[in-house]
């Protein structure tokens, strides 16, 4: 018997800052929509314990997106001569337009780190179509501690060295196979779009001062954080939840900034917990 | 807490460094010398092409180094623990938490940054 996973994927073409991308996304599951968005520089695979994961997927359709650029999302027409530079309203754009395209109903939106802070963007500007908001390793703002460049230079490998600067916020308690399964992902990132993610994400600061404004009376607001992200650290995202009125937080021992990739065991308590307070 | 010298456990990851096929790959075009500093101890590391080749104790004024890592003596021990605790799992970890300081030439240890972090982590591995 050969060991298929349940986890199966398709590609869909959508628009998003006026030009068409041919996206990829998984799914495993049925029932009450997730849609899930992975970190900069990585992709759906992060999210691939959670879409294996019969308990999860009983009730659940599990939906991971490859972002354009990312994963088996071919960046746009054109890309050879660009600059890759995500910002928020394009990634609003392609979060919106993947819950038009898969026709979801009411689905709750997870994301980590960059998915984290687009998940209060969302629950900020955009909050009607969803749900609920899972944000994962999530602040308003986080400045950045390294130098963003260093992630495309001709003379070195971007991936690589994304991936070893990443193994800074993962936790050393999960297994090693999978932190390492984490890291590949990274090494096998676009040339430029490490750098391209991290500058919507150590840049735009437009969340600062606007917590405040999200309404968690009908659509909660939990957010989560590994004891070990040395980006996104407990304390930012208590910093967060604390300027959110309802707003929920879990602080995860032993994890760090990749939970639902680096330590799967560990941290699926806590997601189950957070599906819980979506419903 | 008092200053141990660190020249046996930097020998003895040299040593260790010896021993990982993988290393050798990471590290092959690092030949470079690295100033370890643990409050005001100086240990000048001279790889070449990967392996330990030298360790200088200082004071030197004279020795160049392509990058510096300055820690307190608490803090490295911490890193060195099997498990470290939140902060202390990764040299950035010392910047992060105010504990040290990395310095010089860091686009290098960029370049080469698995093959350093793999390095320094074998000190979890050797006698104290």
């Amino acid at each position: 018997m050969s060991a298929f996973e349940p986890i199966t994927g398709r590609y869909v073409t959508i628009t998003a800052g006026g030009r068409p991308h041919r996206i990829y996304f998984e799914e495993a599951g049925q029932g009450q929509p997730v849609i899930c968005f992975h970190t900069a520089g990585a992709d759906t695979r992060q999210w691939r314990h959670i879409m294996n994961d019969a308990e999860i997927t009983a009730r659940h359709r599990i939906i991971a997106v490859d972002m354009p650029w990312h994963g088996k999302s071919l960046p746009p027409e054109g890309w050879q001569t660009e600059e890759y530079q995500l910002t928020t309203d394009f990634y609003i754009e392609v979060v919106l337009a993947m819950v038009a395209a898969l026709e979801l109903e009411n689905p709750v939106y997870a994301g980590c780190s960059m998915g984290g802070r687009i998940a209060l963007q969302l629950a900020l500007n955009h909050p009607a179509p969803f749900k609920g908001f899972i944000a994962i390793e999530a602040s308003d703002f986080q400045p950045a501690w390294y130098d963003i460049d260093w992630f495309h230079r001709p003379d070195a490998h971007g991936g690589e060295m994304g991936a070893a600067l990443v193994s800074a916020n993962i936790a050393p308690q999960g297994p090693e196979a999978e932190r390492w399964n984490t890291q590949w992902m990274f090494m096998q990132s676009g040339p430029g779009v490490f750098r391209g993610d991290l500058s919507f994400y150590t840049r735009d600061d437009s969340l600062v001062g606007k917590l405040g404004g999200i309404d968690t009376s009908a659509k909660p607001v939990h957010i989560m954080v590994g004891e070990y992200d040395m980006t996104c650290t407990p304390e930012d995202a208590k910093r967060t939840a604390d300027a959110i009125p309802g707003a929920t937080l879990a602080v995860m021992p032993g994890i760090g900034h990749f939970p639902m990739s680096e330590n799967p065991e560990g941290f699926r308590p806590y997601f189950v917990e957070a599906l819980a307070k979506m419903a | 807490m008092a200053r141990a010298d660190l020249l046996p456990r930097l020998t003895a990851m040299g040593a260790a460094l010896e021993t990982r096929a993988h290393l050798h790959r990471l590290g092959a075009l690092f030949s470079e010398t690295v100033l370890i500093e643990v409050q005001g101890d100086e240990y000048y590391l001279t790889f070449h092409r990967g392996a330990l080749e030298t360790i200088t104790p200082g004071p030197s004024r004279k020795i160049p180094w392509r990058f510096a890592i300055r820690v307190d003596a608490e803090a490295l021990e911490k890193f060195w623990q099997p498990i470290p605790e939140a902060g202390f799992h990764d040299i950035f970890g010392f910047v992060k938490t105010g504990r040290g300081s990395i310095e010089g030439d860091i686009l290098v240890l960029v370049k080469n940054l698995r093959f350093f972090k793999e390095f320094m982590a074998l000190g979890r591995e050797v006698q104290a």
